[in-house]
This record gives C-alpha cells, structure tokens and sequence, in this order.
C-alpha cells in the first residue's frame, strides 16, 4: 500500500521541488503546485489525502486559497506552512478548518509526522490506530 | 532555552580595543550635555526672573506708587492740619495778650473818669484803687498821677517817686498827645525794664487841666502771662516791640530789652506762619522751625511763637515712618514670597519637565521599536524561506547519502561534517529570526497567576551557577508581602534571565562582585497604580550615558561580533511594556547599573482582549 497523496503548495518552487522529492523518499504521492489557483484545479482534478499551504504567496494568498477551497466543496485535510511572521494568519486559518500549522524551516521528520496527523496513515498507507498526536 | 548576552556591559572582551573610543565619545558626551544642560539652566533663570519681574510689576511697583502717594498726601494733609492748629493757637495766645492788655487800660480810664484829680492825689484813696486793681491778680506795680507839667503828684508803689518830673519823657508826651499810651518796655527812674499804660483824666468842672493816672504793669506777671505758654519742648514765645526789642524774655537766653536777631517784618494784619531754617550766629544751618507771628494792636508788638519743626511734626512724622516701614516691610514680604514662591514653580516645572522629557523618551523608544518590530518580522519571514530551502537540500542530501553506501571514507566524513555544520548554521539563523519575530511582538500569551518571589528564587537558582564560576554573588531581598501577579511567566522568564545574564557579564574583567534582586510593593509607581516593582541592581562596569540612551534599541550591543544580537534589552522593554509596565535604568560608569521593572498586578485591557481567543486557537493534539 502507498503513502498518502499529498499536494504541496508553495510559490519557492526549489522549495516545493526538494520538498516533494524529500516526502516522495519517505514513500507518499507528492504533487507540488506554486500558486492557489493551481492548488484549486489540482484538487478539482484528484483527490488528496492532505493539503500542505503556503500561507504567503503571490496572487491568491493561502488564506485566500482555503477559503475558495471550502466554498468549492473542495474540503481537504491541511497543515499549514508559515514562517513565524505569519503565526496570527496561521490561526486564522485554523479558525476556517486547518489541521495544524508548522513554521519555516521545518525538519522533514516534523512535517511527516503531522502529516502522518492529519491524514490519519502511517508513511506506508497503513491507518493509524490511535488517535493523530502531533 | 538559550539567552542573549546583552547591552550593558557586553564590550568586556574587547575592552582593550574600544578603550580610545568610549574616552574620545564620553568627551564629545560631555561638551555636547553641557551645552543642553547649560541652556536649560539659562532658560529656567530667565523664567525664575521673568516670574519675579511680572510680581514685581504686577504687585510690588503699584503697592510701592500707591504707598508713596498716599503717605505724600498723606503728610501734605496732616502739615496743613498742624499748621492751622498753630495758627489757632496763636491767635488765641495774641487775644489773651491784648485782653490783658485792654483789661488793664479799661481799668485805668474808669478810674480817671471816675475820680477827680484831688480824690486821686489823696493817698489813702490812690492806695485804696490800687489794692482793688491788684484785688482779683497781681498785675499794676504802682500806681502814680501826674499833673500836666510832669510832676508826679501822688503815687502807690514799691519805689519813691514823688515830685518826679516826667515832662521830658516820651510817653508824657505821648500820653498828653493822645490821651491813651502803653508804652514799650523802658528802664525809665528806677532802672528796671518795665513799661506803663497811661490814661489822661479831666472832669469839666472840677479839673481845669489834664492830669495822667499811670500804673506800671508788673513784668513779672506780664511776662508769665507770655512766656508760660508752654508749647512743647522746643516751643518759646516772646514779644518784639517795632524795632526788634524784646519786651519779654526768650525761653532760650534772649533779655527784655535785647536786640532780637529775628527781623521784625514790616506789620501786617492777621497771623504769619512760615517755616524756616534759621542760621545759627556760626553760619551753621539749625533744625528747622515754624513760626507763627502777629502783631498786638495797641501797643504795636509783634508775638512771636516758635517750635522745632521736628517737635511739631512729630506725630506726623512718626506716622509718616510707621506708614513708610509698613509699607516697605510689605513690599520686602511680597518680594520674598514671590522669589519662594518662584522658586518652587520652577522645581515644579523642572520636574514637569523631566517627566515629559522621560515619556517622550519612551513614546520615541516605543514607536522606534514597532516600526522596527513590523520591519523584523519581514526580514525574519525573508530569512526563513530561503532557511528552509537549505534545510530540504540538507535533507536531501542525507537521503542521497543514505541511499550511498559505497562512499570513499574521506568524502563521507567530510560530507556529514559539512552537514553537521550546516544544521548548526541554520539552528543559529533561525534563532536570530525567532528572536527577531519574538521582539516583532507576534508570540502569543499566556497569563497565570505569578509569585514573583518564588519565581525570583527560581531563576536565581538556574543563573547561579553560572554567576559562581564568574565570582559573581545574588543577594535577595524580597518583600514578604508582595501581592501574586496576572502575567505571563514564560516572558518574564525571559526578561529576568536576560537581565541577570547583562549582570554577570558586566562584571567581565572583574574577579567578584554582586547583584542585588529586590522586589516591592508599588507606593511611587505611575499613578499609584497596583503592582511591584523589581530591581535588578549589579556592581559592574557600568553604561557610559552615550551609550545609556541606546541600550533598549534593537541590534545596539557592544558586545563582540557573534556573542550578542543586540536584541535582548530590546525585548525585555518590549515585553515589560506589553505586559503594561515600565523598565527603567539607571547607571555609572565603572560603579554598576540598576535596572527596575514595575509590574501592574493585572495585564492591560487590550492584551487580555488579545487573549480572549488564544485558548481556541492552540493547536489540536
């Protein structure tokens, strides 16, 4: 059994490429996208276990981004992404449903486990059996 | 958790390099306080002479011009009183004279119309009128008739005149003349100044010619009745006759019969008072004097009343100087109480003004370190893009040398330890940033109910070790009856451990030395406010002033390059502040720094709204 499907978004497109690379290694479906807009018609094109944001972006912000997604029905689990400066804006946007927010620069090792959180799989598909801890 | 080394005393370790720098800027400090300071004083004495100038133009000249005209009316009115009330009192004096006078002449022309020459010349009958002359007050020496050719026919008296022949006398003639005469005084028979009322007597009839019924006044009765008045001390009255002979004595020396120095002006009706400064016969001016003069009308002398100026006016002198002391003791109090009262408003002002200056400071220092805040939190959000970046390639390449294990051993120890490094250069970059965004006021709070001198204890015991291997000693003195806190610990944590950390690096070159930790109740807080406060005091090498207004900016340390960020004074003001206190510091050079925090016992309105929210938003487990 695969890893989850996760959809990465983030306008640092090196950071989005080492990034999928780094969580493809560790087994899960990556597909990286650089803007919002991208990241809504990925979603309508397939569906992901979980959404890993960008908060600040160029164009559509992530904030912006979740939003959309919610009204389009598009409802996926997701961790957000920030560098400290946008903290505030992270818990705004767990107030409109995200799983969890993580701050720039993160180790690999945090991210996948808040993955492993939010999707409710282990690295290798399997489901979890207790609760997601962080 | 690591602290930052900050401002204080941070430079120790280059001391010996920055040693000409700090004396060349604490003489610019010093030329360039002065000149503020100097100018203040300046401004504070032109307002401190301004405020004594505006009481004494306001207050004291008014007072001062009032006073002096209303004492110079004053004086102008009460002389004008005195002088009229010596005029009064010579004239009642000239009045008594001359009814003495009219009294004693009246007397005689009954007599002589009453009686015949022959009842006059009888001696019992001369002697009889005499006695009832002299019956009520001795005031007729004798009393002699002269027939018209000279000859003293009859006579009472104390002298022998008889057959005395008068008609080679001027008052014979006189007398002869106008019926009447009172003579002035003369030395006359019996050697002795006296002088005569004479009246002639006929009777149709009887007398075929005139005869003189004279009486000699008695000078010693003539002269109590002027000379007794007494006016005064300095007072004296007299009697000239129209060539400035005395007829009475002066008080002070002048004989009857003298020639006065006084000049008997030419005769004039009515009372002549006049103030004069005589010449004494030196040529020496003597006190000055009033003097009131009047002329008798029969005989013509003139009265003469004299006193000392200084005498007369006494009273009105003596509440001329009552009035005048009065006043100047009044405008001497006004002009002590406004240099007091002066005084005191300009160490009012001064404080005002030291206060304003103060929070103005801390406004400046506030807007400074959130517009530097907003800037920190974009360079710290910058910074950790790109710091993530090199994280993902880090990773990778462990992922890519996990993958390898056929690596030659040089490379591959190399490799980790460039790895190795590169972890930790980014763990640094990414403290700066979190400390960059915890000063940016973006970390979220947390308020608890805080002991504060429980909680000293224990950031005490975590720094004393530290403070023991530099020969540093913490000294408590907390106040037992310290009220718990609203605060957020993990902060003050924070601002204690970077505050104790500043102490015992400002005691850098040195081999002992103390921080006193004290906390209080607040009895000088602002506005009394409830709260504690904390004072962190240490016996280090102080803040030099060029250097005391920056210690709380953002990225100001004096420490080496890569020993401090300069940011941790910046976030204990940032963090006091937030939490709604004041930190404040005091310090000199080479003796040591206090710092003192003061704590409201509850967090400000607007970070407790802030709060409000926070419990929902912690992240989900």
């Amino acid at each position: 059994m695969s890893g989850a499907k996760i959809l990465l978004v983030d306008d640092e497109k090196i950071f989005t490429r080492n990034m999928a690379k780094l969580l493809s290694n560790r087994g899960y479906q990556v597909e990286a996208v650089n803007s919002g807009d991208e990241a809504i018609r990925a979603l309508e094109g397939a569906a992901f276990d979980v959404l890993v944001l960008d908060l600040k972006m160029p164009g559509m912000d992530g904030l912006t981004t979740l939003q959309e997604i919610k009204k389009l029905g598009l409802f996926t689990e997701t961790l957000i992404l920030t560098g400290h400066g946008s903290i505030d804006t992270a818990l705004e946007a767990m107030k409109l449903g995200a799983y969890d927010y993580l701050t720039k620069p993160c180790e690999i090792g945090e991210l996948v486990e808040k993955i492993k959180g939010a999707s409710g799989q282990d690295d290798a598909g399997n489901p979890l059996s207790g609760p997601a801890v962080l | 958790m690591r602290h930052e080394k900050l401002a204080v005393s941070e430079s120790n370790s280059s001391r010996a390099d920055t040693k000409p720098m700090k004396l060349k800027n604490h003489k610019q400090t010093t030329a360039s306080d002065a000149e503020p300071g100097n100018r203040l004083r300046v401004y504070y004495k032109r307002l401190f002479r301004r405020f004594v100038s505006l009481t004494i133009v306001c207050s004291l000249l008014p007072l001062l011009v009032v006073g002096w005209v209303i004492n110079i009316h004053y004086t102008g009115f009460a002389r004008e009183r005195l002088i009229a009330s010596f005029h009064k009192e010579v004239d009642n004096h000239r009045r008594i004279i001359e009814l003495f006078l009219k009294e004693q002449r009246a007397k005689l022309q009954l007599i002589a119309r009453s009686h015949s020459l022959s009842d006059l010349t009888s001696q019992s009958n001369l002697s009889r009128i005499f006695d009832l002359m002299n019956r009520e007050d001795w005031s007729i020496t004798d009393l002699g008739v002269i027939d018209s050719h000279g000859r003293h026919l009859a006579y009472v008296g104390p002298y022998n005149l008889i057959d005395k022949n008068y008609s080679e006398a001027l008052w014979f003639q006189k007398v002869m003349e106008n019926d009447i005469y009172i003579s002035d005084m003369f030395m006359g028979f019996r050697k002795e100044p006296h002088f005569i009322i004479a009246v002639t007597g006929t009777r149709n009839g009887e007398d075929q010619e005139k005869w003189i019924l004279r009486a000699t006044v008695d000078t010693e009765a003539f002269r109590s009745l002027v000379e007794n008045v007494q006016i005064g001390k300095t007072g004296e009255v007299y009697l000239l006759n129209k060539e400035g002979i005395y007829q009475t004595a002066s008080r002070f020396g002048s004989k009857i019969m003298d020639k006065a120095d006084f000049p008997a002006t030419g005769i004039h009706e009515g009372i002549q008072t006049k103030i004069v400064e005589p010449e004494t016969p030196e040529g020496q001016t003597a006190p000055r004097q009033v003097i009131g003069l009047a002329w008798l009308e029969e005989p013509r002398w003139l009265l003469v009343v004299k006193q000392d100026f200084s005498e007369a006016f006494n009273d009105v002198n003596q509440a001329n100087w009552a009035m005048l002391l009065f006043l100047h003791v009044s405008a001497a109090s006004i002009l002590l109480v406004s240099v007091l009262v002066s005084r005191h408003m300009i160490s009012v002002i001064k404080k005002r003004d030291v206060e304003a200056e103060n929070l103005n400071r801390q406004l400046t220092q506030t807007s400074k370190l959130a517009s530097i805040g907003q800037l920190s939190a974009g360079v710290a959000h910058e910074i950790n893009n790109p710091l993530a970046i090199i994280l993902t390639e880090r990773q990778l390449l462990l992922d890519a040398y996990k993958n390898e294990p056929n690596l030659p051993e040089g490379f591959r120890d190399q490799l980790l330890d460039s790895l190795g490094q590169i972890d930790i250069q980014i763990q640094r970059c990414k403290r700066i940033t979190t400390n960059l965004l915890r000063f940016s006021r973006r970390t979220e709070s947390v308020i608890e109910t805080v002991d504060l001198n429980r909680f000293v204890k224990e950031v005490v015991e975590l720094m004393e070790r530290e403070a023991q291997a530099s020969g540093i000693k913490f000294f408590m003195d907390l106040d037992e009856k310290l009220p718990p806190l609203m605060s957020d610990p993990s902060q003050l944590q924070q601002v204690f451990l970077n505050l104790l950390t500043n102490a015992i690096d400002a005691h850098d070159g040195k081999s002992y030395g103390s921080v006193t930790i004290t906390t209080s109740v607040n009895g000088e807080g602002p506005a009394e406010a409830p709260g504690i406060w904390l004072k962190i005091a240490d016996t280090g090498c102080g803040i030099s002033p060029e250097n005391l207004d920056r210690i709380f900016d953002p990225f100001f340390t004096t420490k080496a390059v890569g020993k401090g960020t300069g940011l941790g004074l910046s976030i204990c003001f940032s963090i006091v502040r937030r939490l709604g206190g004041e930190l404040f510091v005091e310090s000199k050079p080479h003796r040591g720094t206090e710092f003192r925090i003061f704590l409201p016992q509850r967090p400000p309105a607007e970070l407790l709204q802030q709060m409000n929210e926070a419990p929902k938003l912690r992240p989900r487990t």
